[in-house]
């Protein structure tokens, strides 16, 4: 199994950088570690460079766009049997605001934000939120009613450093739809329930020794599970 | 009956022949006994209601375009532009390295990433490509990111704007024709073939804003789909086996007797009086395969 990363990871076996994977025709299942697996970003072309090879990959270039599309993230979640709330695409306040209520936390779904989100508990604040996440009314928004406290934490392989087990089920179930080896995910809290509401990518300075170490650690299991990359395939008809 | 949603922006009714064409795929639908609705960005929760969902908006899998085909896709509606065709089609590198990949002829292309944007590679590359060549910004369309140029210095200016979006991008031949073909293809045939030319003193068929309403095109002059060369035909379809079965408008350019794929564009655009002057019926057969 090739490994191509753009993080320092302390592996013993040898790590490929993605420029260098990018000029090479290497066949090989392929494991791509990178914080930041954005459409249009290196990340998202080693995983397009191997697919385009032929190679196993994991992330898949589909996950890798369907993950950062917060309604599509939320709609294969709960297919795949990941706890979600009902949610509304649209660039309208008042649909919002007479379909769903409040309070309600937005998500962009624009080219370009793809970090961080909003929460609004009145029409004030939702016009608010929707200017600036709609770039000025110009882009829809994906909203959630808000039902308890929004917390954010890393996930790495499907493990979390959430203490809470209905969080870490979260982020291994959603590992096992989207395979996204490194990012963040938003979840809101109840006393005693969790719902998936967004991921995003991780800034690396935002990883810390423990966490290269973590990942680094996760790397080497996998590989030495063999070279037998479990990818969903999911056909297109 | 089938009930169709025709995803659109406002934009998509700025042009009177754009506005003429969106009429038309709703009496075709209608004669055809399908219902035809308009579904705007602000009701995009409502897919599930229907059948199907042909996409009229501009698609990039960052707009909400994607967002709408890929809930349909999941939902099994039957969707014209499918995810994986936006995916494909979107993005120039991936699609230029998929021709390659299955042999289709194309323009001699190049790869560049951001940290080669050095002496060495662009001398290289203009060895290899002679000059001048053109940098493609992976997302463009409207032919708002592509570019050419003849020196090193211009190269490096072009190639760190489009870098700003993008960490990969291609550089191409260059190779001037009077005119593009632009093949229209369904359900891997033929649909519409036409001409886009070039105008005099330019390199590309068209500079155009979409949603803007002062544009500079050239003449479009479309021929019966029958009439299609057979190489041409052949390569069109060769191209768009590639991406898959849906919608595509592939543009070729005629080099030395034979054809080379420019892209292949999914949400091709269809105006009225243009795309339909020589088959009329493209309306209906959109249609029937959105109903099928
Ligand atoms: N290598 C090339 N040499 C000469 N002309 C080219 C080359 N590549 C593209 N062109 C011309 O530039 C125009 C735009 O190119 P292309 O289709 O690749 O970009 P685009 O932004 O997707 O445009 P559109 O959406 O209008 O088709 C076309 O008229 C095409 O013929």
């Amino acid at each position: 199994m090739l490994v191509v990363s753009n993080l320092d990871l302390t592996i013993d076996s040898s790590v490929v950088k993605p420029s260098t994977f990018l000029g090479s025709t290497i066949k090989e299942a392929t494991l791509n570690i990178n914080n930041e697996y954005r459409y249009l970003k290196t990340g998202y072309y080693v995983s397009l460079h191997a697919e385009v090879l032929g190679n196993k990959v994991i992330p898949s270039c589909e996950n890798i766009i369907d993950s950062s599309r917060t309604p599509v993230l939320l709609l294969r979640a709960a297919r795949a049997g990941i706890p979600t709330l009902p949610f509304l695409v649209t660039d309208s306040v008042k649909k919002i605001a007479t379909e769903m209520g409040f309070p309600a936390v937005l998500f962009a779904v624009n080219p370009f934000i793809y970090e961080g989100f909003k929460t609004a508990h009145n029409k004030s604040a939702l016009y608010r939120a929707m200017k600036s996440l709609g770039m000025n009314y110009k882009f829809a928004v994906c909203a959630q009613p808000l039902k308890g406290e929004m917390v954010t934490f890393k996930s790495f392989f499907g493990k979390c450093e959430s203490q809470d087990i209905a969080s870490q089920n979260i982020s291994r179930k959603l590992y096992e739809a989207f395979n996204i080896p490194v990012c963040k995910l938003h979840i809101q809290k109840t006393p005693d329930e969790a719902f998936l509401c967004g991921l995003e990518p991780i800034n690396k300075q935002e990883l810390t020794d423990q966490d290269l170490k973590t990942i680094s650690k996760e790397v080497m299991l996998f590989s030495e599970q063999g070279d037998t990359l479990v990818v969903q395939n999911r056909l297109f008809c | 009956m089938s009930k169709i949603a025709c995803f659109v922006e406002k934009y998509n009714f700025s042009d009177p022949t754009e506005q003429a064409a969106l009429q038309n795929f709703k009496q075709a639908a209608e004669k055809l006994g399908q219902e035809f609705q308009f579904l705007f960005r602000e009701d995009i929760s409502d897919i599930p209601k229907f059948d199907a969902v042909f996409i009229r908006a501009t698609t990039d899998p960052l707009n909400a375009a994607y967002v709408v085909s890929k809930t349909a896709w999941e939902l099994g509606l039957k969707v014209i532009d499918d995810p994986e065709s936006i995916t494909i089609c979107g993005n120039k590198i991936h699609q230029y390295a998929l021709l390659e990949k299955y042999n289709v002829p194309r323009i001699p292309t190049i790869f560049l990433n951001k940290d080669e944007l050095h002496h060495k590679k662009i001398k290289g590359i203009f060895e290899q490509l002679g000059k001048p060549v053109v940098l493609k910004a992976p997302y463009t369309s409207f032919s708002k990111y592509v570019e050419k140029t003849a020196c090193e210095s211009s190269f490096r200016e072009v190639a760190k704007r489009f870098f700003k979006k993008s960490d990969v991008l291609a550089v191409q031949k260059f190779t001037p024709t009077a005119f593009d073909w632009r093949i229209g293809v369904l359900n891997n045939d033929i649909l519409y073939a036409c001409k886009y030319m070039i105008p005099k003193g330019k390199w590309k068929h068209g500079a155009k804003l979409r949603g803007k309403a002062t544009f500079t095109w050239g003449r479009t002059v479309a021929l019966k789909r029958e009439t299609v060369p057979s190489r041409l035909r052949e390569v069109a379809l060769k191209a768009c086996s590639v991406v898959g079965k849906g919608l595509y408008g592939v543009d070729l350019k005629e080099v030395d007797g034979d054809f080379v794929v420019v892209e292949i564009n999914d949400n091709p655009s269809i105006y009225a009086g243009y795309e339909d002057q020589k088959d009329k019926d493209i309306y209906a057969r959109i249609i029937s395969y959105l109903s099928a």
